[in-house]
C-alpha cells in the first residue's frame, strides 16, 4: 500500500484529526529525532526535543506554508528547538572545547606528508559496524558548535543561508567550522582504515 | 605555485564547485601532480557520505511510545486537538 501523502494527513490534522497529525508523526520521528540525537549528542535530550518539535509543529501547522515540504518544516523546528537546548547546557556549564586535532602533517615546504589508508571498503552500500561505531564516536567528540553545522550541512542537507538564520552565524564562519568538522571525521574514519587495513 | 597545505584549505569551496575558475584550474594542476593530495581530496569527498550512512538513527520504540502519549495529552490539554487559529 502506498504511504499516504503528507499534504492529505496534513489536511487532515489542520481540520484537528489528531489521527493525520499521528500519521505525520509516524512517518517523519525517526528522521526528527536523529537530527535531536546528532546535534544534542544525548538520548535524554533528543527525545523532549522530538516532543517539543512536534507539538510546536502541530500548535502552528495553520502557519505552515503548503508549498514546502512537512518534513523539511518539522526538520528545522527540531534543529531550532535543539539549538535553544544546547545554548542552554552550554550556559549551565562550560563545556570543554573540543581538541580539533585535524590538521594533515605538512613539511616546511607545504608538502602533505600523512598517507592516505585504503579506503576501499568504503564504497559498498553496506556500512561496517566497527566503522559505524569509530564515526559515532568521532561525531560526539566534536564540540557543539563544530557538530551543529556538520548535522544541519551534511546529514540535513540545509543551505548555508538556511544554516546561517538558524544559529545566527555568519556563512563563512559556518564553512569554516564544516570545514574542521570533515577534517576531522575523514581523519578518524581515515585512522580507522589505518589500523584496519594497514 | 599552490602547496598541499594552500590546497586543503580550499577543498570545501573546491568540493562544492565554488571556487573562481583560475583558482580551480591551479587547484587541479596541483592534484595532476600530488598523488597524495589526490587521495586526500577522494577521502575528503566521501566524508559526509559515510557519516550520513552511519550516524542514521530510529528512534526507540520507547521514546515513540512516550512521544505519542505526550502528544495525545499535550494535543486535549489544548484545544482539543484544534490547531492554534491564525
Amino acid at each position: 500500500m502506498e504511504p499516504t501523502d503528507d499534504a492529505v494527513l496534513l489536511a487532515r490534522a489542520r481540520a484537528g484529526d489528531v489521527s493525520g497529525f499521528e500519521a505525520l508523526v509516524e512517518k517523519h520521528k525517526d528522521r526528527v529525532y536523529a537530527l535531536a540525537l546528532r546535534m544534542t549528542n544525548s538520548e535524554a535530550d533528543a527525545a523532549e526535543v522530538s516532543q517539543e518539535a512536534f507539538l510546536a509543529a502541530f500548535r502552528n501547522l495553520k502557519e505552515f506554508r503548503g508549498d514546502a515540504q512537512f518534513g523539511s518544516w518539522v526538520h528545522r523546528i527540531a534543529a531550532n528547538t535543539a539549538l535553544m537546548r544546547l545554548r542552554k547546557r552550554k550556559a549551565a556549564a562550560e563545556t570543554l572545547e573540543s581538541t580539533l586535532e585535524v590538521e594533515p602533517t605538512f613539511n616546511e615546504r607545504g608538502s602533505l606528508m600523512d598517507t592516505v589508508s585504503n579506503w576501499r571498503d568504503a564504497e559498498g552500500d553496506a556500512l561496517d559496524a566497527e566503522l559505524r561505531v569509530a564515526i559515532e564516536t568521532a561525531a560526539a567528540s566534536l564540540a557543539d558548535e563544530y557538530r551543529q553545522v556538520f548535522v544541519l550541512r551534511d546529514l540535513e542537507g540545509l543551505s548555508y543561508e538556511e544554516i546561517a538564520e538558524l544559529t545566527g552565524d555568519t556563512v563563512a564562519a559556518i564553512k569554516s567550522r564544516l570545514h574542521r568538522a570533515r577534517l576531522s571525521l575523514r581523519a578518524a574514519i581515515d585512522h580507522f582504515y589505518g589500523e584496519r587495513n594497514g | 605555485m599552490t602547496t598541499c597545505r594552500d590546497s586543503l584549505d580550499l577543498l570545501l569551496e573546491y568540493a562544492e564547485g565554488h571556487l573562481p575558475d583560475d583558482v580551480r584550474r591551479r587547484l587541479e594542476a596541483h592534484f595532476g601532480d600530488c598523488q597524495p593530495c589526490e587521495e586526500f581530496l577522494k577521502t575528503y569527498r566521501a566524508t559526509p557520505g559515510l557519516c550520513k550512512k552511519a550516524l542514521a538513527a530510529t528512534m526507540p520504540e520507547a521514546v515513540a511510545k512516550k512521544l505519542t502519549t505526550f502528544l495525545r495529552r499535550e494535543l486535549q490539554a489544548h484545544g482539543d486537538g484544534e490547531p492554534k487559529a491564525e
